[in-house]
């Protein structure tokens, strides 16, 4: 008797547990340029704050992303829905590239992207941030979570990410992972962007939700040789003394 | 804990020296709750003691055990956590053993008040110091306009009674702080009663010293409950602002000063200017500064449809661009400048709402001399000008917009502007007129003396509408614009014929203008999805117009009799109608829109010698219908890659001015005659447009061509005769030419030769037209091709130093038809060095010079300009807030106007005196401070 209520109380957990962890967590994207350029250490305050003052709630745009993930692989790319009410339905913009796609019980990442005007696709093992876990709690679309950072001295970001502890998989948006639960929340540099799960569908994954697009077009690189690139490229806008997030993703 | 971390390592010291321990351990535990009851499922980290970097992490099976297997033996920080549990952190040493086997863990469940109250209603952040829960309070959703108090009574921990006294865990608070800093004194009720809910961040509650304790300096052990209330960054209120002070030789004077203060959703903001240095506005980055976030923005008129290709708008009543304070000076003559203007911006990001205001003033003194050849049949004549002018502007400029977004699918826009302007001055000209190698045939010697009243009124109101379905949208407009002006001229001309015997003939003539125009439109855009990839737009304008001219002109010397050919009064309405519809392809980047409209223009003039008066023609009533279409492709090759291919047919009525019946002889050398029969310019409008931006070799590249060839034309049939009585006398009037092309084409490039140390920039345009005149009846075509080139390069060799260095060169050919002989030959060439130098530290020096050269062989016209600035500035101060500067401008002396242009049947070029050698000294005090680096652009 005292099992069978046991297992009525966990059995959702369980069947998580099990086998039915597949679905698509959608993501609500918020950039704020004027916050992206305030962690810019080499920019003056004076540029800062006259951005900031001329720019106000303008700086500010929204937009949706996927990510699609069984218990083994996930996929993340952005999505067609708009987010903004500013923006046109009717006029169709080139989109940038940028599909995730991971395979965890190999732990493999393929990564489509692209990358100052170049198609590239980054082949590795999966990188892992340093994440420190820390003892914040909050909820994040009805699921509890944890608080865990990182600080990514190449990209001067500063990550705080929100990890679910009952969706135990590895899985998160854009290129982070590798915490004990699918994170639900990402805020960049105080605000610069937060990726936030507005939508958890926990269902059956159809045929090729979790696959990168048919023939990827893109240079295949490695993770060390895509971080040199990056680091090269910050260097340059480093003496230029320009805004680097502009031409690559945030 | 403290304990615990101790002993850990006090254990891990210890078995490191004896050294037994293995590398690889497997590390188990079985985890509980507090009650005892096995908790499944939970999740298990290992982290670094040291910074709680994350190692490992596994999870427990449905009994609560959970292991890592073969990890490294070390000290770790394990731990658990679980849905509606506290986590838990135990510091594990390494173990002696191949399995390190902790047994049962427990964990603490988090109280349900605090689940449901803080994670769930509020979804605030819980921190978790070792037994102690602190939250974010921010989060606490509080009805808009409820106080700190309000906020408070929601708090699990916190009570708070009728009078507002506050506990914290059973005890009294008794000092509550803002930022750290005491509220309004000492009362705990003066910040919790007053602030807003929504301005705090952090709500933080500790033991602080009593007050006696911090007198004395002895801490009496006892501790009084505190509280912090934290603001959120975006309540901090801020200000900046900046004053400048300078003065220098020939009695030269500027200041300029300006102040912003801003809060979350207000900004707030004055600026003003004073100068005789021919400025007579304010620089582009202070006005930047002075609208704040209502800079960018404002530039939808309602006027919905066909957007390029023009023609669809019946008048232009101005827009802010307009309207803008900012310095518009035209290189000629002396200056008087002030300027005074407030701007406030609301912005909830729900409502945007922005009242600004501006009043400028400018007093303009020129002399100007000018030489003007025209063509004629089989002859050409020259005319000599001297011109003194003087000239006050001034301009009050109110308006006020509001952006009000209702929810995600309606949006509200209003916006209203006025403004009220006067203009007064004199002009004198003196006008000598010969023929190449002949005497002077005649002087006219012209004086005007004009004061005019204008005012305005602009408003619009935009609404729009998203529906349901994807790609569904509808927006209406209206708008309302008055204007009105009220001026007056009185005009001398003295002119003398060199016949035998020479005579001279004096006319003198008061003309009053009253001007007025009255708009009302509205428009109509409906949007539709017709599938993924295809949309629908149709669009319907409306605008009705009414002109009323007033032009009552007397003559003093006959005792102010009316002239009755110059005088004239008529209303003319324009009702305008248009409805359009076309298809948009949309997909992968690829934006195709063609479409048709069909335009109605009804004028209707009725034109009488004075207001009230019988008509002088029949009422004129003319209706031009036309349909137009319209077609463009704009496709993003690549990202940053975009081609546009457009067509457009374009149809625009013609001028008020041009269609009047009544000349306008102002001068009574130059007659300038209406026509009521023009119909109006049909052309023809083809564009492309290229650009690339490559983000990895920080280089770019444009090219833009457009082409018009027109059907129906305005162009000007100028007949010039000389009269024995007058001299020579220019008649012109408008007609209507088929024929005639505009090309024009324009690109840009910019890439780096070495990257971050030296960039290169080259502008290159061309421009071919073909505008055909009728001069004394004779078609003439005027071919005019000008081509410029402009390159520059920067050099960045290190942060303290810019250095560029830059040519152009312009010729522009004029061929005339009826007299091949006589084509121009018109040169603009010149070259500029700029150097920018940080030295000292604090100390920058500034200096370009610049060479220009104006050419017109068959005038004679050769001219060389060389001007040279210089100028060095010190910061004082730690936060850099002052800063002196010594500048010289125009160090050679020779600043001076010169224009030089080739247009219908003449050709000339106009030399102006203007501010030249001076020295300035200056004094700025800036609130945040200057940047301690060289200043990229040229504004100040």
């Amino acid at each position: 008797m005292k099992k069978l209520l046991f297992l009525l109380l966990f059995a959702p957990i369980f069947t998580f547990g099990q086998q039915l962890l597949q679905g698509r967590i959608r993501y609500l994207k918020t950039s704020n340029w004027t916050k992206q350029m305030a962690s810019i250490d080499y920019l003056t305050p004076q540029q800062k704050e006259k951005s900031a003052y001329i720019w106000g709630n303008r700086a500010e745009w929204k937009v949706y992303c996927n990510l699609f993930f069984d218990e083994t692989r996930s996929k993340y790319e952005d999505s067609d829905e708009q987010a903004d009410i500013k923006s046109d339905d009717s006029w169709s913009n080139r989109k940038d590239i940028f599909c995730v796609t991971r395979d965890f019980s190999n732990n493999l990442t393929r990564d489509l992207m692209v990358f100052l005007g170049k198609n590239l696709l980054v082949e590795d093992t999966i990188f892992k941030p340093k994440w420190k876990i820390l003892n914040d709690m909050k909820e994040v679309s009805g699921h509890l979570c944890m608080n865990a950072s990182f600080h990514d001295t190449l990209r001067m970001q500063q990550i705080v990410a929100w990890f679910a502890l009952d969706l135990p998989i590895s899985v998160g948006p854009e290129r982070f992972s590798g915490l004990p639960g699918a994170i639900l929340e990402i805020n960049i540099n105080n605000g610069g962007m937060i990726l936030s799960a507005d939508k958890i569908d926990i269902r059956p994954i159809s045929v090729g939700e979790l696959d990168l697009p048919k023939k990827p077009k893109g240079k295949k690189i490695s993770e060390a040789d895509f971080r040199a690139k990056q680091a090269r490229f910050f260097k340059e806008k480093r003496m230029a003394e320009e805004v680097p997030f502009w031409g690559i993703r945030y | 804990m403290k304990n615990h971390f101790i002993f850990g390592i006090l254990f891990l010291v210890g078995f490191q020296l004896f050294g037994q321990n293995p590398n690889k351990t497997t590390i188990r535990g079985i985890v509980i709750d507090t009650s005892g009851e096995l908790i499944p499922l939970a999740t298990v980290m290992l982290l670094t003691p040291q910074d709680s970097q994350l190692v490992n992490f596994t999870r427990g099976d449905e009994k609560g055990n959970f292991e890592f297997k073969n990890v490294k033996n070390t000290t770790y920080l394990l731990k658990i956590s679980y849905v509606s549990y506290l986590p838990l952190q135990k510091l594990i040493a390494p173990a002696a053993n191949s399995v390190h086997d902790l047994g049962k863990i427990a964990i603490k469940p988090i109280t349900s008040e605090l689940m449901e109250v803080v994670i769930k209603a509020a979804k605030a952040t819980l921190s978790i110091r070792g037994d102690t829960i602190e939250y974010d309070a921010s989060s606490f959703k509080v009805p808009p306009g409820s106080t700190v108090e309000d906020l408070l009574r929601r708090l699990p921990g916190i009570e708070v009674d009728a009078e507002g006294n506050i506990k914290a865990a059973g005890q009294d608070v008794k000092r509550v702080f803002v930022d750290g800093k005491t509220f309004f004194g000492d009362d705990p009720k003066a910040a919790t009663k007053n602030l807003g809910a929504e301005t705090l961040s952090k709500i933080q509650v500790f033991d602080g010293k009593s007050e006696q304790a911090k007198l004395t300096g002895v801490d009496d052990g006892k501790k009084e409950k505190t509280m912090n209330l934290e603001l959120k960054e975006e309540f901090k209120k801020g200000s900046f602002g900046k004053l400048t002070g300078a003065g220098g030789t020939k009695e030269r004077w500027a200041t300029r000063g300006n102040f912003n203060r801003f809060g979350p959703k207000q900004q707030l903001s004055f600026i003003g200017y004073a100068n005789n240095i021919n400025q007579t506005g304010v620089n582009w980055e202070d006005y930047g500064e002075f609208k704040g976030q209502n800079y960018f923005g404002n530039d939808d008129n309602g006027d919905f449809g066909f957007s390029n290709g023009g023609g669809n708008r019946v008048y232009y009543f101005g827009d802010d661009n307009n309207d803008t304070p900012t310095n518009n000076f035209d290189g000629r003559g002396f200056t008087k400048n002030g300027g005074i203007g407030s701007n406030y911006n609301f912005d909830n990001k729900k409502t945007k709402a922005n009242v600004s205001y501006f009043y400028n003033q400018s007093k303009l003194n020129f002399d100007q001399t000018s030489l003007q050849q025209t063509f004629l049949a089989d002859s050409s004549f020259f005319q000599n000008d001297t011109t003194n002018q003087l000239e006050f502007r001034g301009n009050h400029n109110l308006s006020t917009k509001i952006e009000q977004v209702f929810d995600s699918t309606n949006t509200l826009i209003l916006k209203i502007q006025t403004r009220f302007g006067t203009k007064n001055g004199e002009k004198s000209t003196q006008q000598s007129f010969f023929e190449q190698n002949a005497r002077t045939s005649n002087d006219l010697k012209l004086t005007n003396n004009n004061n005019i009243d204008t005012w305005r009124l602009t408003s619009t109101a935009i609404f729009r509408h998203r529906f349901k379905k994807k790609g569904r949208s509808i927006a209406a407009s209206a708008g309302y614009n008055n204007s009105n002006s009220d001026g007056t001229d009185a005009i001398f001309s003295l002119n003398k014929i060199y016949q035998t015997p020479v005579f001279s003939k004096e006319i003198r003539q008061n003309n009053l203008n009253e001007n007025g125009t009255e708009q009302l439109k509205s428009s109509l855009l409906f949007t539709e999805s017709l599938s993924k990839k295809w949309f629908s737009e149709s669009f319907v304008n409306f605008s009705k117009t009414k002109n009323q001219v007033n032009r009552q002109v007397t003559e003093p010397n006959a005792g102010d009799a009316r002239n009755e050919d110059l005088s004239v009064y008529y209303d003319f309405g324009v009702i305008y109608n248009r409805f359009g519809t076309g298809l948009r392809y949309s997909y992968s980047a690829l934006n195709i829109s063609a479409g048709l409209a069909f335009q109605q223009l009804t004028l209707n003039g009725r034109y009488s010698a004075d207001k009230n008066a019988p008509l002088l023609t029949d009422p004129i009533k003319k209706t031009y219908q036309n349909w137009t279409p319209n077609t463009s492709i704009n496709y993003e090759i690549k990202n940053d890659f975009n081609l546009e291919l457009s067509y457009a047919h374009t149809v625009e009525e013609p001028r008020l001015t041009d269609l009047q019946p009544i000349p306008n002889v102002n001068n009574p050398l130059y007659r300038q005659e209406g026509n009521p029969n023009l119909s109006p310019t049909r052309s023809h409008d083809f564009g492309i447009n290229l650009n690339r931006w490559d983000p990895a070799t920080f280089s770019s590249i444009g090219v833009n061509l457009d082409y018009n060839v027109y059907d129906s034309r305005i162009s000007q049939n100028i007949t010039t005769v000389f009269i024995d009585t007058i001299g020579f006398q220019t008649i012109s009037k408008p007609i209507n030419i088929s024929g005639g092309t505009d090309l024009g084409g324009w690109s840009w490039a910019s890439f780096p030769i070495i990257k971050t140390k030296i960039t290169a920039r080259i502008n290159a345009n061309f421009g071919i037209n073909n505008r055909i005149t009728f001069v004394n009846d004779l078609k003439n075509d005027t071919k005019s091709s000008r081509i410029g080139f402009r390159p520059s390069f920067t050099f960045t060799p290190n942060r303290r130093i810019i250095a560029e260095i830059s040519g152009n060169a312009g010729i522009t050919n004029v061929v005339y038809s009826i007299q091949k002989s006589q084509n121009q030959k018109i040169q603009n060439h010149g070259a500029a060095a700029t150097i920018k130098a940080q030295f000292f530290k604090k100390y920058f020096l500034e200096t370009n010079f610049n060479y220009a050269i104006y050419k017109n062989d068959r005038l004679g016209f050769d001219q060389k300009i060389p001007t040279w600035n210089a100028s060095v500035r010190r910061l004082f101060g730690k936060k850099n807030r002052l800063e002196l500067r010594l500048a010289a401008f125009d160090i050679f002396d020779k600043n001076q106007y010169i224009r030089q242009s080739g247009w219908q049947n003449f050709v000339s070029r106009t030399e102006a005196a203007t501010l030249a050698r001076y020295f300035m000294a200056s004094a700025s005090y800036n609130l945040r401070g200057y940047e301690l680096k060289i200043k990229k652009n040229n504004w100040d």
